[in-house]
């Protein structure tokens, strides 16, 4: 019995880690432009599908597509920040609003060029390691690798880089910021593009595990939004473990409780969360 | 006693806004508080009107203990404050904005009854629009009550704060800064509207930086530095009071 | 009086066409106009983001066919212990929501989450439910008239005028809150919550009924829908339902009672001048939405007037 705990544990951690990422996603946008982007499960989702086309159908090799997805999906998000965020900066009402037009319009046009019918792209890397009677695919060790690296990466470069600390400094307080020669709006710009490629990474590495439904979006920036909420908005370490948490809950639950259940957990979570300890587990922003 | 404050404290973080600061207020009584920027004023008129929950410390008001309540319930109990940066609603017009401020007076005329009515009676909207207009002719308003209140100037948008708080029938009521930025004449309309709130028996405390005009219509003065009081008393004793001088004017001062 | 006025003429034109379609439209219009007018109340007036409506537009479906069926009362009937549920529901999100002072996206985001809940818990409850296959309604509400005795609402012309009465009620009740000092209080606190609460205003207690009122409204809709499509299920109860709404909502005016209806209108008579396959009538739905709230804020109905009066 142990064995099946400790395997979904393991899985757990896998979706987590995914659920992390956009999580982050939310953090950094939420801490620093004061807007939640309810679209980053779409841009996760581009870089699922533009991963799978660039392998399966382009054949091109793994990596390469990975890394062409995440460009794709960062100019994806800039392009919608230049077209329809930059005119919501003031208006958080107006900005969430037009996220989630922008939801349907994305969710429409993978549904569009990839109908419903989920895609699977075909093994990159297959085997799978072993430890006691524990196996666990090599693709989701190296997905749990690469994600923990990109957001150890953003976390450093926040301490530590000009760019970082320049951000932070504007989270904290944007006049103050502005004045000392910030360029306020370049940073607000980036930071949006970046949270778009860090769903885009998080959607082509969720390519080579799981298969592909336009739905997914929706699914990952609701599960993105609790991870974000459980840890505390604004606080970028939580991020990853909030993930983490909503994925061991939902596979250790659905190991006891009906599979109905598993989109509950995180609703509860929520609730929870913002009635009793609003500033998150690890203490955010707000 | 009509408000007593006791060791009253706000923290902010690291930083102590208020600092144990005690004051008494009698009813009727106008008293004026003054202390450089940054000294607690506005805080402590904050903690006062319900917009803060104090971090220790109590706030009586006619006995009853109103720490940490919330600013309505506070403003049905006779607290009311205006704001140093004046707060509008956009868009609504000069008569909208005191008409919705006679909230109060309108749950009172109604009493009990108030909950079951959408449509106040005929009676008491025309007894809210005869205060409204008072209030308005009072404070200088009158004329083009229909604009919207974004069309008015600084000096209006002040008076219009001061308005929107008389219409609340305040048995005390907090004034923050209502003097400043205002021109000349302004500062005497507002003299004639806080004489005719001393007519009326309404208790003041006023914060402002013009120690003139609060020395022409305070009983009592209260100076803060730091979030502590360091003096208080009538208007004489405080301003010479050599704290209170080296607070406002600098250290190199004193003895000056 | 004057916007319930202006549906006075609606009555005419069963007499003047008899084209199933456009009496189909303005059905499903007038339906989702009473949604759309709740939300524009509880949004538009009060200024709180919620997405709460969309459940109860579904539970007014699912627990007034529950309740007749099980019961085996009238439509009418059957409404009242609905709109208790909807009543304490409510009063229990909006307490959770409103008492721990959640602002703007949290509040969104926690209505959604209970939302959400109640639309899983539809799902899964299959006994009662019948999870995804939903319900089939064939019940027809009934009513009194004189000279006929009781007679079931079956058909375009009897549900048309039906519907049009429902929102004519809901208008007017509308118009009266909006314009008494309760929408003054609803419009102090959407500007200048703070300002309000110095005033005396209880901004929590004007919250509750706003939320409550938009819920009610829902829920009403929601049985007439149920009960003219014949069909409920768990995606009237969908975030999906309720983002519908919103864009009606935005797309009609924000600052009228009956720009909504407007909105609801055109958002239902679109699928009907324009062909559409399903993927592409969600990407309009998202392009309108963003259109509106960029080019016009104001709506369609904010085109031609000025600016709104509170009272």
């Amino acid at each position: 019995m142990t064995q099946v705990i400790l395997g979904q544990v393991l899985n757990g951690i896998i979706v987590g880690t995914l659920y992390g990422i956009i999580a982050l996603g939310v953090t950094l946008t939420f801490g620093i432009t004061g807007i939640v982007n309810f679209a980053l499960g779409q841009f996760m989702m581009i870089g699922a599908y533009a991963a799978w086309h660039l392998t399966d159908v382009a054949h091109l090799p793994y990596p390469i597509s990975v890394a062409l997805a995440v460009l794709i999906a960062g100019l994806a998000g800039f392009l919608s920040d230049r077209a329809l965020f930059q005119f919501t900066r003031n208006n958080l009402v107006n900005g969430l609003l037009v996220s989630i037009g922008l939801i349907s319009i994305i969710e429409s046009g993978a549904l569009l060029l990839f109908t419903a019918t989920p895609k699977n792209m075909d093994f990159v890397l297959s085997g799978s390691w072993t430890l006691d009677t524990i196996t666990i695919s090599r693709m989701k060790v190296v997905t749990f690798a690469v994600l923990l690296a990109v957001i150890a990466l953003t976390w450093l470069a926040l301490a530590n880089t000009w760019l970082g600390r320049a951000t932070r400094a504007y989270a904290q307080n944007p006049e103050a910021a502005m004045l000392m020669g910030v360029k306020t709006e370049m940073l607000q710009v980036g930071v949006s593009v970046y949270s778009c490629a860090l769903a885009g990474i998080g959607g082509a590495l969720y390519a080579g595990i799981y298969s592909l439904e336009p739905s997914m979006g929706a699914l990952f920036i609701l599960k993105g939004v609790e991870a974000a909420i459980l840890a505390g908005v604004g606080n970028l370490a939580g991020a990853l473990v909030g993930g983490i948490i909503l994925g061991i809950t939902e596979s250790i639950g659905a190991l006891f409780l009906p599979t109905a259940f598993r989109d509950a957990y995180g609703l509860v979570f929520l609730v929870a969360i913002l009635l009793f300890r609003p500033s998150g587990l690890f203490g955010g922003q707000k | 006693m009509f408000l007593e404050v006791d060791a009253l404290s706000k923290r902010f973080g690291g930083l102590v806004a208020v600092a144990a600061i005690s004051l008494q207020i009698e009813e009727g009584e106008i008293v004026g508080i003054l202390g450089p920027n940054g000294s607690g004023k506005t805080t402590l008129l904050n903690l006062l009107a319900g917009l803060l929950t104090p971090s220790s410390g109590t706030i009586l008001w006619q006995g009853r203990d109103i720490s940490g309540t919330k600013p309505d319930l506070i403003a049905a109990l006779g607290i009311v404050k205006t704001f140093q940066n004046p707060q509008l609603f956009a868009e609504l017009s000069v008569l909208e904005h005191v008409m919705i401020a006679g909230h109060l007076a309108l749950k009172r005329l109604l009493g009990f009854a108030r909950s079951k009515t959408i449509f106040a009676p005929k009676s008491a909207r025309q007894e809210l629009e005869a205060r409204a207009e008072r209030v308005l002719r009072l404070c200088r308003l009158s004329e083009g009550a229909q604009r919207p209140a974004a069309a008015l100037s600084y000096g209006e948008e002040k008076m219009l704060g001061v308005a929107m708080a008389m219409m609340c029938e305040p048995k005390l009521l907090l004034l923050d800064e209502p003097a400043s930025g205002l021109g000349q004449a302004e500062i005497t309309n507002l003299g004639a509207v806080l004489r005719d709130l001393r007519e009326h028996g309404t208790t003041l405390c006023i914060i402002d930086h013009k120690v003139a005009f609060l020395a022409e219509f305070a009983h009592r003065l209260i100076a803060l530095q730091n979030g502590n009081k360091i003096a208080d008393g009538t208007a004489q004793e405080v301003l010479g009071n050599q704290s209170v001088i080296s607070a406002y004017l600098g250290r190199q001062h004193v003895g000056a | 009086m004057s916007a319930a006025w202006l549906l006075i003429p609606l009555y005419l034109v069963p007499l003047v066409s008899h084209n199933e379609v456009l009496l189909t439209i303005l059905i499903f219009t007038y339906i989702l106009g009473i949604l759309a007018i709740g939300f524009n109340i509880v949004f538009g007036y009060a200024g709180q983001l919620t997405m709460f409506h969309g459940a109860a537009f579904g539970i007014g479906g699912y627990a007034t066919f529950l309740i007749l069926s099980k019961l085996g009362i009238s439509f009418w009937l059957a409404m009242l212990p609905m709109f208790a549920l909807v009543l304490i529901l409510s009063m229990l999100v909006g307490w959770v929501c409103f008492k721990f002072r959640l602002r703007e996206f949290y509040f969104a985001v926690v209505t959604l989450a209970f939302a959400e809940l109640i639309r899983l818990v539809v799902l899964n409850w299959n006994d009662v439910t019948n999870g995804t296959l939903g319900l089939l309604v064939l019940d027809k509400p009934t009513i009194w008239w004189p000279g006929g005795g009781v007679i079931k609402i079956d058909g375009t012309v009897p549900w048309y005028l039906m519907t049009l009465t429902a929102l004519g009620a809901v208008t007017v009740a509308s118009q009266l809150i909006v314009r008494s000092w309760i929408g003054r209080n609803f419009a102090a606190i959407r500007l200048n919550e703070e300002l309000a609460q110095t005033l005396g205003i209880n901004t929590f207690r004007y919250k509750m009924l706003a939320f409550t009122i938009s819920n009610l409204f829902a829920a009403l809709a929601g049985a007439l829908f149920g009960f003219y499509s014949n069909y409920i299920e768990p995606a009237q109860l969908s975030i999906t339902q309720s983002l519908d709404a919103i864009a009606m909502v935005l797309l009609g005016g924000m600052g009228s009672i009956l720009g909504p209806v407007v909105g609801a209108f055109l958002l239902t008579g679109l699928p009907h001048v324009i062909e559409f396959s399903a993927e592409l009538r969600a990407a309009t739905y998202g392009a309108i939405l963003i259109l509106v709230i960029l080019l016009m804020p104001r709506g369609v109905v904010g085109l031609f007037s000025r600016w709104r009066h509170v009272s």
